[in-house]
């Protein structure tokens, strides 16, 4: 794994659309222009205990990104001891701007991918250095 | 139909490995398309970030896990948390999947889609033989 300052992890929670726009706004900041600075880490292998994943994090400002209230990718985090740097909630991120509505899990269509750059630019916004 | 319990599905979602997409889409497709009333899921994290409840999915349904790449977080995640999955599926067991090139893999085209169409129907026939000696 290739070290870098900035970890974007989302919940891509499977029963909502929300997961899937959490995914989208990870890949904007990943794949489109900001790639040398953020990169993602699977959330999954913090579930299964990944110690290279967990010592990446440790040396990381660490972004969550959550379609619910369960907060999977915040908890996922803290629970290996790791501080979250900033966690968004995608729910509040809609509520400022609701025309940006996503549809379903499987197509989040133009609303929802507005949806993620609002979330992206939030990230830029607050989580710059 | 309905006296047969459901077959949890438990997918690797993936974020920055290129089977991630994949393995994803194909369980979607289960869920929504090919098995709706036969199947559950949970999001995977839920293993780490949930309670007792949550943990209790893989007690409860017969499971199967569909990871992205070889380090198996959905089977790992499961069996650590949960319980031992019923059946654990790797997409690199897929000889298709080593022919995709890196940016058919990442975003699903359609010899990626074509993937996922079989990647499904697997589930589904796992689903189904799940089912059938639970009778």
């Amino acid at each position: 794994m290739s070290e870098a300052k900035k970890i974007v992890i989302p919940c891509s929670g499977i029963g909502k659309a929300f997961g899937t726009v959490s995914r989208e706004a990870t890949y904007q900041l990943t794949e489109t222009g900001h790639q040398e600075e953020y990169r993602t880490v699977c959330l999954p292998l913090l579930v299964a205990g990944n110690q290279d994943a967990i010592d990446l994090l440790k040396k990381s400002k660490v972004y969550t990104i959550d379609g619910c209230p369960k907060k999977c990718a915040t908890l996922s985090v803290e629970r290996t001891g790791i501080d979250v740097t900033m966690e968004v909630m995608i729910p509040k991120v809609l509520a400022k701007n609701t025309d940006h509505k996503p549809g379903t899990v499987r197509d989040i269509g133009p609303n929802g991918v507005f949806l993620a750059k609002d979330i992206v630019n939030i990230i830029l916004e607050e989580g710059s250095d | 139909m309905s006296e047969l319990p459901k077959v949890g599905i438990i997918s690797c979602s993936g974020e920055d490995c290129p089977g991630g997409n994949i393995s994803r889409e194909a369980t979607l497709k289960v869920l929504h398309d090919l098995r709706p009333e036969e199947t559950a899921t949970i999001c995977l994290p839920l293993f780490l970030a949930g309670g007792e409840g949550e943990r209790g999915f893989a007690k409860r349904f017969p499971t199967i896990t569909v990871d992205g790449c070889g380090k198996l977080c959905a089977a790992i995640g499961t069996t650590r948390f949960s319980n031992k999955p019923s059946v654990e599926i790797n997409l690199e067991d897929y000889p298709d999947f080593s022919t995709l090139k890196t940016e058919e893999k990442w975003h699903i085209q359609e010899s990626s889609s074509n993937l996922v169409e079989k990647l499904a129907t697997d589930i589904a026939n796992h689903v189904d033989k799940i089912r059938n000696t639970s009778e």
